[in-house]
């Protein structure tokens, strides 16, 4: 079979389940030599916050960069290279043009994330993802 | 490697979605030296499952035997130790069961975006997701 993970997309948001997701890529990549990306999206769509808007997305993009750059020290301890990415609208729909875009073979997604109250089950972002991406998914529990 | 996946579990249902699931769970085994468990779950109407003549039906058990033969026959091509399974009852439960059971050391499921039992369907099959949500083990959708 022909399908070795060579490009693997790993969305984090800086929460336990992005990191542990996180650590699962370092595995792949060790295992099968694929190249990382990561990549943070900032949220566009939220309805609140119309006055200080400006100010809010200013916050999400300092923090951000400030969770990518730790995830990128993490990754650079262990000898892996990746690519950095910030992206910002909808979080699904980045995710799945970056997938596209990237022709990744895999998207590596924490079971919840940081959005919205911690559910028992699985996370709305990573069930969307699960549900309409284009290549394989992981889900880390 | 800080996580090891040594155990990998299969759920097959005989499409090819699920082939696919499976030749992906081989590929991730050979790297990791790891094993692979396949579960045929062969479905059981509920109203069977209180009756107990609904577990003898052996016709179609033999159906799913040759599901696991074949599988066997694909990993030891690839030299694979594949372990068969075969279950009867609801198909998604099931298989989440068997994850999450402590005893089976599964750590990972590999399972096809869709199965036979929605023809078409355009995005993930009802079972895949179920497993999704219910397992507590990783669980990686092959499209």
């Amino acid at each position: 079979m022909t399908a070795s993970f060579k490009k693997i997309l790993v969305p984090i948001d800086g929460s336990i389940y992005s990191e542990k997701s996180l650590e699962r890529a370092c595995d792949f990549a060790d295992a099968f030599g694929s190249s990382l990306i990561l990549i943070y999206v900032v949220e566009k769509s939220i309805p609140i916050n119309l006055l200080d808007r400006k100010e809010y997305l200013e916050i999400l993009r300092k923090f951000g960069t400030n969770v990518l750059e730790k995830a990128n020290k993490k990754l650079s301890k262990k000898g892996i290279t990746v690519k950095v990415l910030l992206k910002e609208g909808n979080i699904v729909n980045e995710i799945e043009k970056i997938a596209k875009k990237e022709k990744c073979d895999l998207i590596l997604v924490g079971s919840k994330g940081l959005g919205a109250v911690t559910r028992l089950l699985l996370g709305s972002v990573s069930n969307k993802i699960s549900q309409t991406s284009p290549c394989s998914v992981l889900i880390v529990k | 490697m800080v996580i090891k996946t040594k155990k990998i579990l299969a759920p097959l249902d005989g499409s090819k979605n699920s082939i696919r699931g499976l030749d992906m769970a081989i590929h991730i085994a050979r790297q990791s030296q790891g094993t692979v468990v396949a579960l045929a779950v062969k479905t059981v109407p509920g109203i069977y499952a209180i009756h107990p003549l609904g577990f003898l039906d052996f016709n179609s058990m033999t159906e799913i035997k040759k599901l696991l033969s074949d599988a066997k026959v694909r990993a030891a091509k690839k030299g694979i130790d594949l372990t068969g399974k075969a279950i009867a009852g609801d198909p998604g439960y099931d298989i989440a069961r068997f994850a999450n059971n402590p005893k089976n050391k599964i750590d990972m499921v590999v399972i096809g975006a869709r199965g036979r039992s929605s023809a078409k369907e355009i995005f993930l099959g009802s079972v895949s997701n179920y497993v999704l949500h219910k397992s507590k083990k990783p669980v990686l959708v092959v499209k």
